[in-house]
């Protein structure tokens, strides 16, 4: 009963081969969030009765159903439809999809907290609704939601490790297979444990570091 | 396995699966309430070196994959304290374990909302510690923090899905089951989503209510 | 030319404005006064199509403000001065002032920075083009909301009491830049309890009493005991704001 971190020098190459590939997958996927929840996060605020229906069914179902049974959905799924799609790109979709759900409440929060004057200064000068919405609405959402989708991002590299279980070798699944090649799976959970704690950490630290940038030049705004 | 048709059976397994979900989520909701609450307490009493460890405990459990503390719960502790671990035990400490990391921050934060000057002022009065939590805190933080963990225990909910993957024939156990026999996975995950989904909508509705009731009776003492 | 021919606006059951007639000329400073709450602000968003005419007809050089094919044609000759100011707050003072004439009167982007430099530079703020609004006072904030409204050389300034968020120092700096636009023979339609600036700079006021234009003359009648102050509403509407 020693705890021996010693025996996981040699795997350290291959377990960050997983956490890069988890980053990858998570970026990405945080990408592909973000611009899903824009489109949500418009249809729920436009006037649309069918677009503000469908939005917020999409919301509700991928928020209480399990992302296990979302991934399994769309990994066995796809293929019957005629999509071969690898397990990244599969792994990348299922993450954007569920992010999705989240990333598009802050958007719409961002959206919603936008003072309507602003709004109006932008309607007399003529701009159009797409440029209002682009030049305007959009980055102040993003500015403001930048710490909830700092959250959904973290909960989305948490979420990752589910990847594992579609062959992926992203950070867990890679420490499967050194826990079982070492026959050592406490010391490699231990570790693994607190590596996703630190990625965490550091991710939200760069998150309040990114949004004090951002909203440096917001603060202070007479209402 | 041979793949076969849907049959009425599979209806009943699908209810097993149900049956097992619900009722780790039970039991492990209910452990990690206690547990939770607990720690909650150990920080109102400010008891040294335990206070550290719990908030250290609940920030790594907060902070890294629940799959993670599963598999060194059930494949680590084995190996390395030479126990026996069935996939329902690991189960039940590490979904505890986790719940209890999320109550605590609950507990904490509605212990704070009701104020450290009420505290004083209910000591002034020549209350005893325990009976300002039990008299002063307690009924207003159990008011205060229904919302907060009924939003948990949906998420919670979920998170028992992943169990599957150390082999508890749980309701995603279950659907991966049918998933391999019957190859139609569309069918499959959309079944067992449905039924996550409903559960989780009961769970959401039940606390709902709850919470309605208790602030009727806290609104009702007010007067 | 902008006219307002009987306009009608109710909100639910309130009505707040109840027939108001109002031309103002090109060249024109036309000045309302009236209590808070006579509908003098929901006037400005009629005219710049912010809120939609019950009955009545608005035009801005001929082109009416409820059609909505002609309402970008009457906004483009149209700008307006908010009392919030309500500027972009992630855009810097100079991008507050050329998004609109770059993205809707097509200016290449050099264009539009030169001029709103210019602009900036008239009003005294040549060196702060690159601050953000959180970053200026209140007075400099409304320095920029005008030369926002003026970037896009507008027939028409409509100003909505902008100075009403503002201390008597940034006041003075405000109402100083007005009065020299007004003296340019910049035409506008303002919006205050600036009595005395009124006054001075104006052609003309009128008196919106409840939603109705109960006076509308050249200036110096206006304040002649025979002419505006004749109307006992007026007389304790001025003795009212001159006691404050
Ligand atoms: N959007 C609105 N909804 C309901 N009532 C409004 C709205 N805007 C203005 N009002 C009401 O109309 C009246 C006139 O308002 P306003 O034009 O702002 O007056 P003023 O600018 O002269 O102070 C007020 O009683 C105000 O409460
Ligand atoms: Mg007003």
């Amino acid at each position: 009963m020693r705890l021996d971190l010693t025996i996981l020098v040699p795997h350290l190459g291959f377990l960050a081969e997983g956490a890069l590939l988890t980053l990858e997958a998570c970026v990405l996927a945080l990408a592909g969030s973000v611009a899903l929840g824009m489109l949500v996060a418009v249809a729920r605020t436009s006037a649309s009765k069918w677009a503000n229906r469908l939005a917020f069914v999409y919301v509700d179902l991928f928020r209480n159903i399990p992302f296990i049974v979302q991934l399994f959905f769309f990994y066995y799924g796809l293929p019957e439809i005629g999509i071969y799609i690898d397990a990244f790109a599969t792994g990348v979709v299922a993450l954007s999809i569920a992010g999705g759900a989240y990333a598009s409440d802050a958007i719409r929060a961002g959206i919603l907290a936008i003072d309507n004057g602003i709004l109006e200064a932008a309607e007399v000068s003529g701009l159009s609704r797409r440029v209002t919405f682009t030049h305007i609405v959009l980055p102040i959402a993003l500015r403001t939601s930048v710490r909830p989708l700092g959250s959904v991002l973290i909960n989305m590299i948490l979420t990752s490790s589910v990847l594992s279980t579609i062959t992926l070798n992203e950070l867990t699944g890679n420490a499967r297979i050194v826990a079982s090649d070492t026959f050592r799976p406490f010391e490699v959970y231990v570790v693994l444990l607190v590596v996703y704690a630190a990625l965490t950490y550091l991710v939200s630290l760069g998150i309040t570091l990114l949004h004090r940038r951002l909203n440096r030049d917001l603060q202070g705004q007479v209402s | 396995m041979r793949f076969a048709e849907f049959t009425p059976f599979d209806l009943v397994l699908l209810a097993q699966g149900l049956g097992v979900t619900i009722g780790l989520f039970l039991v492990t909701s209910l452990i990690g309430l206690l547990v939770g609450v607990l720690w909650g307490v150990v920080r109102f009493y400010r008891v040294p070196i335990l206070m550290q460890l719990v908030t250290f405990v609940s920030e790594i459990l907060k902070n890294s994959p629940v799959l993670v503390q599963l598999f060194l719960v059930f494949f680590g502790f084995p190996a390395f304290f030479h126990l026996n671990v069935t996939p329902v035990q690991a189960a039940i400490v590490t979904l505890s374990a986790n719940t209890a990391a999320f109550v605590y921050v609950i507990a904490v934060s509605s212990i704070e909302s009701i104020g450290r000057d009420q505290i004083e002022a209910a000591r002034v009065f020549g209350l005893s510690r325990w009976q300002v939590l039990r008299l002063v805190i307690a009924p207003q933080a159990a008011a205060f923090s229904i919302g907060p963990l009924t939003a948990l225990l949906v998420n919670q909910l979920q998170v028992t899905s992943l169990i599957s993957v150390i082999g508890v024939m749980d309701l995603a156990k279950i659907g991966a089951t049918l998933n391999l026999r019957t190859l139609k996975p569309f069918v499959v995950w959309t079944a067992v989503g449905i039924l996550y989904y409903l559960t989780a909508k009961l769970v959401a509705t039940l606390g709902a209510r709850l919470e309605r009731r208790l602030r009727a009776h806290s609104a009702f003492r007010c007067l | 030319m902008l006219k307002v021919e009987n306009v009608k606006k109710a909100f639910g059951p309130a009505t707040v404005l109840d027939g108001v007639d109002l031309t103002v000329n090109p060249g024109e400073v036309v000045s309302i006064l009236g209590s808070s709450g006579s509908g003098k602000s929901t006037l400005i968003r009629c005219i710049n199509g912010l809120e939609k005419l019950d009955a009545g007809r608005i035009t801005v050089d001929d082109f009416d403000v409820s059609r909505p094919k002609e309402l970008a044609e009457a906004r483009k000759r149209s700008g307006t001065v908010f009392q919030l100011f309500n500027l972009y707050p992630h855009l810097t003072a100079l991008h507050n002032i050329t998004l609109a004439p770059i993205e809707v009167l097509k200016r290449s982007r050099a264009e539009a920075e030169a001029e709103g430099r210019a602009l900036l530079a008239s009003v005294g703020m040549g060196d702060r083009a690159d601050a953000y609004p959180a970053q200026l006072s209140g007075g400099q904030r409304q320095r920029v909301g005008i030369c926002r409204a003026l970037a896009m050389k507008p027939r028409y300034l409509l100003l909505d009491e902008v100075t009403s968020a503002l201390d008597p120092e940034m006041t003075a700096e405000v109402l100083a830049i007005l009065a020299r636009l007004a003296a340019s023979g910049t035409t506008m339609v303002f919006v205050t309890h600036e009595i005395e600036f009124a006054r001075q700079i104006s052609h003309r006021i009128v008196f919106l009493e409840k939603g109705v234009l109960l006076v509308d003359l050249p200036t110096k009648q206006f304040f002649s005991a025979d002419g505006g102050l004749a109307q006992p509403r007026v007389a304790q509407f001025l003795s009212k704001m001159r006691k404050d």
